[in-house]
Order: structure tokens, then C-alpha cells, then sequence
């Protein structure tokens, strides 16, 4: 469903990413790891529309959108969740889930000032918010400010955001940073969930290594730049070179 | 000696001027309170309604009158001024009809000067940038204007832009339904820009303002957006140019000029940033404001003090601006949080 072939990005000298390939195939759930500053988040980046590849090729569905800016990634159906709770911390809980809500009719100026042309579908909205909110434990919190969450409930807004946004494929930059560990474990209970019913496709980095292993399909290890191992979590643990820049053994 | 000010005709002026700076603060604060464009350079839309007046009243209201249109300045000049004001004193009709074309009109150039203006947006990263290149490009087009004499005469300006009402023998009661026009116009702005604020188009905005990577990464397409914000916000400084002219009577690049911009950001940031009802609010304050020094500067200039009182003026906006910065960021009316009326009916369905 998604593929990378051959990617790159160049900071000055610092080559971040360097000659990556991945696949992620559909209705899987694939995890990117590595020590810090290893790429992840700039692959991820790059994927997204955020930042542009110096060299490559991303593929998604069959089309090529290397290049693609950031919005037109999101309306292909991929949607990335970021590192640093990246939520709108002025708006309310809800209006951040709201947000991402695609064709909105109250979105177009020319018929956002009549609000009888969009109040039913806004009510409609508000409802399925609702639901995925629910998911992630934010139920009691609809009308708090964005800014006033705890930081891990950040994390689940964000994660609830990016769910709001329909997508086919989501690629999430820890999603369980600086949640609790019972609740972190929920959350991969969430994903294993979405994947299995709505057929959805993640790319998670996680350093939570622990809970990771337990969800994902496979798995692929970053390491300045390049992909140095790819496995199933067994395979994984059991490699060398992983243990030694990864694990420090 | 002080009271010898003509208390009903002072307020009708008063109301007036709050009209159209409120049509000016809504504007800037779509743009900048909502939508967090910086524009440094909304006193170049607000003229742009100025122009479109000194070329109705000039060119097409004499067609309207059935007469040939007489070039407005050199030697021909007296003889144009006549037409115009035996034409707005004596076919109201016309003159009406010139006015609300011309209002159509400023509006519509305003909306693509807007957009052409956003367009920088596109590749410029940093918004700020787009605020500086509004600021240049604002005193580029009046210095620009100055100097091309057709349109108002360039560096003269142009006399005789009678409001629409001018037919009206009895002054104050003309001036008075002008006022009244004004503050409909201004009004309807107002509920115009509350509706769109509180909609998910708003909510759109407030995001943009907030963080336009973000959004971006929610599919919104922020350059497209930002224009359409520019298209809507400069009309309605159009609109307001227009009121602003026909009001004095009078167009000259000198109305137009970096000051005027300050003066409408100092009303949105004492009203609250991002509040519609603090636009009004400040609007009406810095009217207030503006009228008693320019009154004060008059009485003492009739007493006989013999300084420039209406530099006060300056000061005191740089000092309101200032404090406010420090000491009530928010303004006057903070932004509500709120946007849309689901979260009303969502919050009383789960309670
Ligand atoms: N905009 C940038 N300019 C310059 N260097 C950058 C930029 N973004 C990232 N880098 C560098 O690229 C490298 C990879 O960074 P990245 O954020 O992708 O790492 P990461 O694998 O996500 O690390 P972590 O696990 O700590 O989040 C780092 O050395 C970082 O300093
Ligand atoms: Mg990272």
C-alpha cells in the first residue's frame, strides 16, 4: 500500500535520511524504530508532504505522490500523527477533532455564514467526534482547551485527531510518549482494533519497545539514516547489529 | 467659547467615522485577529474604495446622467466639479445608483487586489514576510497614484465626491441618513464576519493561526485559504474606502498613508484580537479618541494656542498600543473559545 523506494533527505552535510526503501503492506500494522536522531521522524516527514526528499520515490496506492504537498497527502488518505503534540492548543478539545473532518460544507466561505446549510452535518460531525473520543479517553474533556490536557492526553487527542481524518493509512510518530503503560497498552489495543475492522494500515515509530513487539506485523531499524534490519519482532530481537545500536550490547 | 460646537451635527459625524472605522477594524481582524495574515498594509485596500470613487464620480456618473464625461483635473477641472455637484444635487437617482455601483465595484477590486496580494503568500514561508511585503506594497501604490493624474488629480486629490444623500437641502438630515447607511453597512459587516467566525470555516482559520504546518498536515490547502481570507477582508476595507471618501468629500493618496493602517491595528488590539465585538469596541473607542483630539486641537487653535494638537493623537495611540501589549495582550473582549453551535447542542445532549 505504501512503498519507499530509494528515499533521501540532506541537511547541509548530515545526511538524516539516506537511500531508505520500506513497504507497508495493507491491513498492516509496521513499526519503525531506531536510536535517537536515527531519521525517523524526518522519513516520516518526508512521507507526509512535510518536508520534500532530496532523492526517491514514494508510492501510496499505486501513485506516485513523492512531492506531494502535505495537504494533498492527507486527502489521499494518509494522515500522520506528530512527535511533539502538535494540537491546535487554543481551540477546545472537540474543534481539534473536528478539524480534520474532510468536505466540510461549513468549511466553504461561501456557505459557512449560513448556518442552516451546514448546522446537521456539523451536529453529525460532532457526534462521530464524540465517538472517537470516547476511544481514547477523552470523554470528559470535550469543551477543555487543547493547552490544558495533560501531556499524554495530548497524545491521545492527537491520535483521536488523525482518526477523524478518514484516513487509509496512518502514520503515527510515538504514539505513546508519555502515556502510563496501562493506557499505552490500550492504545496498541486500539490500533490492533481499528486495523482489524476498518482494514486499516499503520506505520508507527515507538520506542516503547516492549508493548511494540506485541502489535506489530513487522518491523524495520533505522540507524543514522539508513535501514539496517527488517523482521518480525522475533527476528528483530534476535539480531546483532540491532542489539549493539539499539540496545547498547 | 468652548460650546459653540454643534452638538447634533458632531454626533452624526461621530457615528459616521464609527461606521467606517468598524467596517475597517472587522476587516483587519478577519485577516489578522482570525486568520493571523498580518496586513501592514490595509490602509492600500481601504484607498483602493477611495479610487474607485474619484473614477465613478468622475467617468461614470456623468454617463448615468446622460452627459459626457469631462477630464477631472487640468484646465477642464472647475467644469467638472460643476457636473458633478449639479448632477448630485439634482438627480438623486443617479447619484444612488452611481454610489451603489461604485460600492459594488470597490468591492470587487478590493477582492482581487486581495487575492493578487495574498499570492506572495504562496511562497513566502513566513507570513511576517507577507505583512512587509502589504506595508511596501501599500506605499508603493499611493506614491503610484500620486504621481498618475488621471485618476484623482495625483498629487491634489479630487473635491467634490458628495455623499449619496447630498440632494437633501436640509444638511443635517442628509448627514444623517448617511449615518444611518454607514452604520447598516457596518452592522451587516458585523454579522457577516460573526458567522463566519463562528463556523467551521472559523474554526479553519483559528487552526491556520495557530499552526499552518499542522493544518496543512489536515489537508487544508493554507495558501488557497489565506486568499480567500484576502479577498473577503479587502473588500470590506473597500467598502469602507468608499464610505471614508464619499464621507469627506474628499480623495487624496495623503488619507492613505501608513497611519491609517496603524490606527486600524490599535482598534483591533485595544478591542481584542480575534473578537468581532471588540473590533466594534475599539473602533468605537479610537473614534472617540480620534474625534476629541481633532476638537481639542480645534478650540485651542481658536484660543489661540498655536501648537499641533493633533500630534497628540499619535502619542497617545503609541501609548494605548504599548499598554495594551504589556499589560492586556487579549484586549478589551477577549476571543471566545467557542466556535460553532455543535458544541452547545453536543455539550447539552451529554449533560
Ligand atoms: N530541519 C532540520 N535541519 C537540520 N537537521 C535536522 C532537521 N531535522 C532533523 N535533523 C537532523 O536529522 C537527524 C534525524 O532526526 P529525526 O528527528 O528524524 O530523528 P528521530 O529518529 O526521529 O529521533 P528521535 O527518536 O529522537 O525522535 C538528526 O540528527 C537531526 O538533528
Ligand atoms: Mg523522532
Amino acid at each position: 500500500m505504501l512503498e519507499l523506494q530509494n528515499v533521501s533527505k540532506s541537511f547541509d552535510n548530515l545526511r538524516a535520511v539516506d537511500g531508505v526503501s520500506l513497504t507497508v503492506p495493507r491491513g498492516q500494522i509496521i513499526g519503525l524504530i531506531g536510536p535517537n536522531g536515527s531519521g525517523k521522524s524526518t522519513l516520516l516527514s518526508l512521507i507526509a508532504g512535510n518536508q520534500q526528499p532530496s532523492g526517491g520515490r514514494v508510492l501510496f496506492d499505486g501513485h506516485d505522490i513523492t512531492r506531494h504537498s502535505a495537504d494533498q497527502v492527507f486527502n489521499a488518505g494518509l494522515v500522520r500523527s506528530f512527535q511533539d503534540p502538535s494540537l491546535f492548543f487554543r481551540m477546545n478539545v472537540l474543534d481539534n477533532a473536528l478539524l480534520p473532518v474532510k468536505k466540510q460544507r461549513g468549511e466553504q466561505p461561501s456557505q459557512a455564514p449560513l448556518h442552516r446549510t451546514w448546522r446537521a452535518e456539523e451536529q453529525k460531525n460532532a457526534t462521530t467526534a464524540s465517538t472517537v473520543l470516547d476511544q481514547v479517553r477523552l470523554q470528559t474533556h470535550h469543551a477543555k482547551l487543547a493547552a490544558d490536557l495533560s501531556g499524554g492526553q495530548m497524545k491521545l487527542l492527537e491520535l483521536g485527531r488523525s482518526l477523524m481524518g478518514a484516513p487509509k493509512l496512518l502514520l503515527l510518530d510515538e504514539p505513546t510518549a508519555g502515556v502510563a503503560p496501562a493506557l499505552a497498552y490500550t492504545i496498541f489495543e486500539q490500533i490492533e482494533h481499528l486495523r482489524r475492522t476498518q482494514n486499516l494500515t499503520f506505520l508507527i515509530i515507538e520506542h516503547r519497545l516492549e508493548i511494540l513487539f506485541d502489535f506489530v506485523d513487522s518491523l524495520y531499524v533505522m540507524h543514522l539514516g539508513k535501514v539496517i534490519a527488517q523482521g518480525s519482532p522475533d527476528q528483530i530481537a534476535d539480531d546483532q547489529t540491532v542489539r549493539e545500536v539499539y540496545f547498547g550490547e | 467659547m468652548l460650546f459653540n460646537i454643534d452638538l447634533l451635527a458632531t454626533a452624526i459625524a461621530l457615528l459616521t467615522f464609527f461606521g467606517i472605522s468598524a467596517l475597517m477594524a472587522l476587516s483587519l481582524n478577519l485577516e489578522y485577529g482570525i486568520a493571523g495574515i498580518p496586513n501592514f498594509g490595509q490602509a492600500l485596500f481601504v484607498s483602493l474604495g477611495a479610487y474607485t470613487a474619484g473614477w465613478t464620480y468622475t467617468r461614470l456618473l456623468p454617463l448615468l446622467a446622460g452627459n459626457a464625461a469631462i477630464p477631472p483635473c487640468g484646465s477642464t477641472l472647475g467644469q467638472a466639479l460643476q457636473l458633478r455637484s449639479v448632477i448630485m444635487k439634482t438627480l438623486p437617482v443617479v447619484g444612488l445608483a452611481n454610489f451603489a455601483i461604485t460600492l459594488v465595484i470597490a468591492m470587487v477590486i478590493g477582492g482581487i487586489v486581495g487575492y493578487l496580494a495574498s499570492y506572495p503568500a504562496l511562497r513566502l514561508r513566513e507570513e511576517w514576510y507577507l505583512g512587509l511585503v502589504l506595508l511596501v506594497g501599500s506605499e508603493i501604490v499611493r506614491i503610484i497614484v500620486r504621481g498618475y493624474a488621471p485618476l484623482i488629480c495625483g498629487n491634489n486629490g479630487l473635491s467634490g465626491i458628495a455623499q449619496p444623500f447630498h440632494w437633501i437641502g436640509n444638511s443635517t438630515l442628509s448627514s444623517l441618513l448617511f449615518a444611518v447607511l454607514v452604520l447598516t453597512m457596518a452592522g451587516l459587516a458585523y454579522l457577516y464576519c460573526e458567522r463566519l467566525v463562528r463556523s467551521p470555516y472559523g474554526r479553519l482559520l483559528k487552526a491556520m493561526r495557530e499552526n499552518d504546518q499542522v493544518a496543512a498536515s489536515l489537508g487544508k490547502n493554507v495558501a488557497r485559504i489565506r486568499g480567500q481570507v484576502m479577498v473577503i477582508g479587502s473588500a470590506i476595507a473597500a467598502l469602507a474606502g468608499v464610505f471614508f471618501v464619499v464621507n469627506s468629500g474628499y480623495a487624496s493618496t495623503n488619507d492613505y498613508v501608513v497611519a491609517l493602517t496603524l490606527d486600524m491595528w490599535v482598534m483591533v488590539v485595544l478591542g481584542g484580537l480575534g473578537n468581532n465585538r471588540g473590533a466594534l469596541l475599539g473602533a468605537l473607542l479610537i473614534t472617540l479618541l480620534d474625534r476629541a483630539t481633532a476638537i481639542t486641537a480645534i478650540q485651542l487653535n481658536t484660543l489661540g494656542v498655536n501648537w499641533e494638537f493633533n500630534y497628540v493623537r499619535y502619542i497617545l495611540f503609541g501609548i494605548i498600543l504599548l499598554l495594551m501589549l504589556r499589560y492586556r495582550p487579549q484586549g478589551l473582549l477577549p476571543e471566545p473559545t467557542q466556535t460553532t453551535q455543535a458544541h452547545e447542542a453536543l455539550q447539552a445532549s451529554s449533560q
